[in-house]
């Protein structure tokens, strides 16, 4: 914390110098989706909870709408201009140029320009909408059927039924209240086709760049609605989502249907990645466990590690480490394709988030109070 | 009653025409008076002794000021905030892992928890079992106290141990960053549930020290104890103010031991102290009878008027001493000394009454009764000082060493004094007034560096390197604190604080405030909500976030500390921990929230300053800001106005007022090079200064007067005036000095820093009194036409 408040202080110092004698800021209070994310040059300072990279810029997103972007690598940041100001959880940038960030109350924003301005392109009463219409599309469709349907699978059906609308009842119920639900993750493949996933089973697609939404939670088996918390393409090309309650779906034909696979665990996977290997894959979560699939998720190994506390994000990097980062400062650094890690604390033991190796001993990693620069293990440069 | 000396010259000021009927009343009935005083002196003395010290800190700030209006109206909802001990116990060497300090550390806490005024189920220590670790886990939480259940002292149990602080989110807050050290935490009550006496801070922190501190840091030398908190700091002060009976002591000896080398006369010596000691009785008895006590302010004043006591009672002495050595009977020196002096001396001692009386535009109840308090003292000296000590002098007269001393004296002194009267000599006032000139270009130069409010890290009353300081220093370089809090106040209906647009608006305004420059760092039912949505959510970060679903919101607060949310949730304090008390620091933050509440204030919620001690300050500053211009014009216009009518002229009262300002400017300028700002403390001190200081220049210009309406040359009468009460003024001059330096030792840092400037005050009058004033009246006056008005009268 004393490290944390140092910071902060010679940030508010810096700060000082620059704005000697200004006047307060005026602001308006208006609601988190109306109202732009502040300038600041504070950002990297404070919670940020994604990263992506867009050529050689990485982009991350934090709490208060913040987007910040780096050109050098990590060490200095710029805010992008962003129209929202909740908790932004997710980025991805598929090309160089377009990017899509998504966050609490729903938000979904696009880039054009590598993430120096952003828009909304959906929010989060226009996603619970779809999502409403969705399951009405899917009341009438189990009506016909249930109909139609020989005596002894009307019970199933009737059970289905009443299912969907007890989840109609609640995304009604909640949709009165505002856009209460937070999107968890965001992957694009290019600047058409991507996914946004989030809390209570929320996954909508898109094919044209955002333009259009579909909600594709018919095509997930999640009647329960975990929250569906990373979704991540491994090498091989199989798209792959995990959630709360060891949830673990793949899709093999680019995310039209989506399979889902037996889970070696009971806990939240927070996070999945692929090792760079073919087909294989590590998910990671609660209290550091992290499981290793070679098979596209039939069969899961238990990986043994010292992390002790949530794990919630990683990467690859060039030359094939795998970087986990997690609570309690956690570094788990593997060297062998994920099958064994080594472990590093971080002194002050704050949450990390995510992690982008920039080089082979250098990693930037982003969370709790924003952006560390470390050497490989890690360690504070 | 003849007096040729008198006959010849007579004029308004010093001697009336008429035989005073003052003086005839008084000397006229001189045991009838004598009597009466003693009756007056025992009556008074009695209500003295009386007088109960008070320390009451709502006196102390500035009642009327809207931040503390509304301080004050919603003092209930926040009580349990501020009002807390910390002890830090350090380990000097190797760090808290040991058996041994954790043996100690227990000690520790128990003695704390049976410690009167200890709200013992708030208290929090490693020991307690209040302070847990958590951790999420797939079937939920899992926690325990951070002691582990099965602890024995062993390496294995100390290592269960730091784990589990490791994972408690303890570092920073109970347990020191580099692990030497852990904090035992105590709320304390206001009062005493038991008895409903409130607490006594100076019995509690007298507590502090012997139970914990002297026993524990005797016990073992490697155990360092460092406390901090409102209680202590009060106890400290309170303890300081006891210094202030040394410090009388020391200044009436320092005065009589003066008084005597300057008038080589017993009763010359004991007299005036002695007339001077009744005034500060009867100042004490006064006010007690007006129902005042004596708090950290104005238990300086008796110093002031002991010292103008005194510094009045040298003239009459001196006044004395010089008709006794013409040969007048002790009844007869005594009557001219009182008709020479009781004008002028009057007219001074009004002035300093005066002077004093304009700290009444202060809003501030300790500067107003300071103020009360130095003009009753004043008033009294008239009477002390005029006239008792004439009585008395009057029967027991001025010793024969005494009047040897002024003959013999007299020649060796005119040498100097002719030198000195060379200050009024046509080709040395231009320099003076050059050098007067280059020094107010510096004055002001160095003014501009003045700032409002206290500067130094700390608890402000007290000196920067007083135990309580240092302790505050080792907690602040250790723990992530701050001891700089302003609490902004936010008011809502009943049972509507923790709505989500509340928490919205205040988590909004606290991110403005982070960004504002001074701001460390800031605390509300936002974050508490933040937070605790985030555990809920498998302590994920993502859902780091006000929800907007108030279900969530109720169910994330549920276990917020009670000082966030009052009793009926209509009040939630948001804390801003700020770096330092700067003044421009506390603006920045003051501003930044009066922006915010201006824009955003609505029927749901009200965004109100200020509480915390940044709070009061920010509140003190601006009224100490305001009212200082306005003070300053009062005094001068006050000091200008009195002279005028005595001497009914301008260019005497531009002799005699611009030495003043210059004075009053350099202390502005010494202020600001040594770092003391404008504050409680020190903005009297102008006041006073200027209050007091007009008196040497009007002893010394009714005496050029007198002598230049008897025809002589400038310097001449310059000569005669250093002459006949140059000495005396000099040694007012360091009497009023010696009466306050005492206070530059002083343990609490305001009044150390008011003797400072004070000292400076009355010594540096007096030096432009005697320097510039003749220099100035070289320009200014215009003798020969003097002359011909008074013979046209």
């Amino acid at each position: 914390m004393a490290t944390r408040l140092t910071r902060k202080t010679i940030g508010a110092v810096c700060l000082g110098m620059s704005l000697l004698a200004a006047a307060p800021s005026v602001v308006a209070i208006g609601d988190v989706l109306e109202t732009p994310a502040r300038s600041t040059t504070l950002a990297a300072e404070y919670l940020l909870n994604d990263v992506a990279t867009a050529g050689e810029r990485i982009v991350a997103v934090g709490e208060r709408g913040h987007i910040i972007y780096s050109d050098d690598d990590g060490k200095s940041w710029t805010q992008g201009q962003v129209p929202v100001s909740m908790t932004l959880t997710a980025i991805s940038f598929p090309t160089a140029t377009h990017g899509w960030a998504v966050g609490h109350s729903g938000v979904v924003l696009h880039s054009s320009d590598a993430g120096e301005t952003w828009a909304v392109q959906m929010d989060g009463i226009e996603a619970a909408k779809l999502a409403i219409a969705a399951k009405e599309e899917r009341i009438t469709e189990l009506e016909e059927e249930l109909e139609s349907a020989p005596e002894d699978q009307q019970e199933d059906l009737q059970w289905a039924l009443d299912d969907v609308y007890f989840t109609l009842e609640n995304m009604e119920a909640d949709l009165d209240v505002g856009p209460v639900n937070p999107m968890l993750d965001v992957w694009f493949e290019n600047e058409n086709h991507g996914f946004v996933i989030g809390a209570y089973g929320m996954i909508f697609r898109t094919t044209d760049g955002g333009e259009t939404w579909k909600d594709w939670s018919d095509q997930v088996d999640n009647s329960t609605g975990y929250h569906l918390n990373g979704i991540s393409r491994i090498t091989g090309g199989a798209l792959v989502i995990v959630g709360e309650s060891g949830l673990i779906l793949v899709s093999t034909d680019n995310g039209d249907t989506w399979e889902k696979k037996e889970s070696p665990y009971t806990g939240s996977f927070f996070g999945v990645i692929g090792t760079g290997n073919v087909n294989e894959m590590l998910a990671f979560g609660l209290r550091g466990n992290i499981f290793l699939s070679t098979d596209l998720g039939t069969n899961w190994t238990t990986v043994p590690n010292e992390a002790g506390s949530t794990l919630n994000g990683g990467a690859v990097a060039k030359d094939g480490r795998i970087i986990l980062v997690g609570n309690g400062g956690a570094v788990l650094v593997s060297t062998d394709g994920g099958e064994t890690f080594g472990s590093y604390f971080r002194r002050d033991r704050e949450g990390l988030m995510t992690v982008v190796p920039v080089s082979q001993d250098r990693l930037v990693l982003l969370g709790e109070s924003g952006v560390a620069n470390a050497d490989a293990t890690g360690k504070n440069l | 009653m003849s007096n040729p000396k008198h006959d010849k010259g007579e004029h308004y000021i010093t001697t009336p025409k008429a035989e005073p009927f003052l003086e005839r009343l008084i000397f006229n009935n001189r045991a009838i008076i004598l009597i009466a005083f003693l009756f007056l002196t025992l009556f008074l003395g009695y209500n003295a002794i009386k007088i109960q010290p008070d320390a009451s800190f709502e006196r102390m700030i500035p009642l009327e000021h809207p931040y503390i209006v509304n301080m004050l109206e919603h003092r209930n909802d926040l009580e349990n905030l501020g009002n807390f001990v910390r002890i830090a116990v350090e380990v000097k060497e190797g760090d808290i892992f040991t058996k041994e300090y954790m043996e100690t550390l227990k000690q520790i806490t128990d003695e704390v928890f049976y410690l009167n005024g200890v709200d013992r189920s708030g208290l929090k220590s490693l020991w307690t079992s209040n302070v847990r670790w958590v951790e999420v886990t797939e079937q939920g939480f899992q926690g325990g106290t951070v002691i582990p259940d099965a602890y024995d002292g062993s390496r294995e149990s100390l290592e269960q141990l730091r784990q589990n602080i490791l994972r408690s989110s303890e570092v920073g807050r109970l347990v020191a960053d580099n692990f030497q050290s852990t904090i035992v935490y105590a709320p304390l009550y206001e009062s005493d549930p038991s008895t409903g006496k409130p607490l006594d801070y100076a019995a509690f922190s007298k507590q502090l020290e012997e139970k914990i501190r002297a026993k524990y840091e005797a016990q073992n030398d490697n155990i360092g104890i460092h406390i901090v908190g409102f209680a202590k700091k009060v106890g400290d002060l309170i303890e300081g103010i006891g210094a202030i009976a040394w410090f009388a002591g020391i200044t009436i000896l320092l005065t009589t031991i003066l008084l005597f080398w300057y008038s080589r006369c017993v009763a010359g010596t004991l007299v005036p102290v002695f007339s001077s000691i009744v005034a500060v009785f009867w100042q004490l008895g006064a006010l007690k009878l007006l129902g005042y006590g004596l708090d950290p302010y104005s238990v300086l004043v008796p110093f002031l008027v002991f010292a103008i006591g005194i510094s009045h009672g040298v003239q009459v002495v001196n006044a004395m001493a010089i008709e006794a050595a013409k040969g007048f009977d002790p009844i007869t020196a005594a009557r001219l000394a009182f008709r020479a002096l009781y004008i002028p001396g009057m007219l001074a001692l009004i002035s300093d009454a005066f002077g004093f009386l304009t700290l009444l535009f202060i809003e501030v109840d300790v500067i107003k009764d300071l103020a009360v308090a130095a003009g009753l003292g004043v008033a009294i000296v008239i009477v002390t000082n005029l006239v008792l000590h004439p009585l008395i002098m009057s029967y027991i007269g001025i010793t024969k060493g005494g009047v040897r001393h002024v003959q013999n004296h007299g020649e060796k002194q005119d040498r100097k004094w002719r030198v000195m009267s060379y200050f009024a000599h046509p080709s040395v006032a231009p320099i003076s007034l050059l050098i007067a000139v280059i020094g107010l270009g510096l004055g002001l130069y160095y003014k501009q560096g003045l700032k409002v409010g206290d500067l130094d890290q700390g608890a402000p009353e007290l000196r920067a390197d007083s135990r309580y300081n240092k302790d505050n220093a080792y907690i602040i370089d250790n723990y992530s604190t701050s001891a700089d809090v302003l609490v902004v106040m936010v008011k809502t209906a009943p049972e509507q604080c923790t709505q989500y647009n509340v928490l919205r608006a205040m988590d909004r305004l606290q991110w403005e405030l982070q960004n504002t420059p001074g701001v460390q760092s800031s605390v509300s039912l936002a974050d508490v909500s933040k937070v605790v949505t985030k555990a809920l959510n498998e302590g994920n970060w993502k859902w780091y976030e006000i929800s907007r679903n108030q279900t969530i919101i109720n169910a994330s607060i549920r276990s917020a500390p009670s000082g966030l949310i009052n009793t009926n949730c209509s009040l939630t304090p948001l804390l801003v921990f700020l770096e330092d008390h700067k003044a421009e620091t506390l603006d920045a933050a003051v501003e930044q929230v009066e922006a915010f509440a201006e824009e955003n204030n609505n029927d749901e919620y009200t965004f109100l300053l200020a509480a915390g001690n940044a709070g009061v300050e920010a509140a003190t500053n601006e009224v100490i800001s305001s009212a200082k211009n306005m003070m300053l014009m009062f005094v001068y216009g006050v000091v200008s106005l009195l002279c005028l009518i005595t001497f009914r002229s301008i260019r005497a009262v531009i002799c005699i007022v611009v030495p003043l300002g210059l004075t009053s400017i350099l202390c502005e300028a010494i202020m600001s090079v040594s770092g003391i700002g404008i504050k409680v403390a020190t903005l009297p001190v102008i006041a006073l200064g200027v209050g007091i200081g007009v008196d040497y220049g009007i002893y010394i210009y009714s005496k050029l007067e007198h002598y230049l309406l008897e025809g002589k040359t400038l310097q001449e009468a310059y000569f005669e005036t250093l002459r006949s009460t140059g000495k005396a003024v000099v040694f007012t001059g360091v009497t009023l000095g010696l009466g306050v330096v005492t206070w530059i030792f002083s343990p609490i840092k305001f009044q150390a820093d008011m003797g400072f400037l004070l000292f400076f005050m009355f010594l540096w009058n007096m030096v432009g009194a005697i320097w510039l004033l003749p220099a100035l009246a070289r320009f200014l006056l215009r003798p020969d036409r003097m002359l011909a008005k008074a013979r046209a009268k």
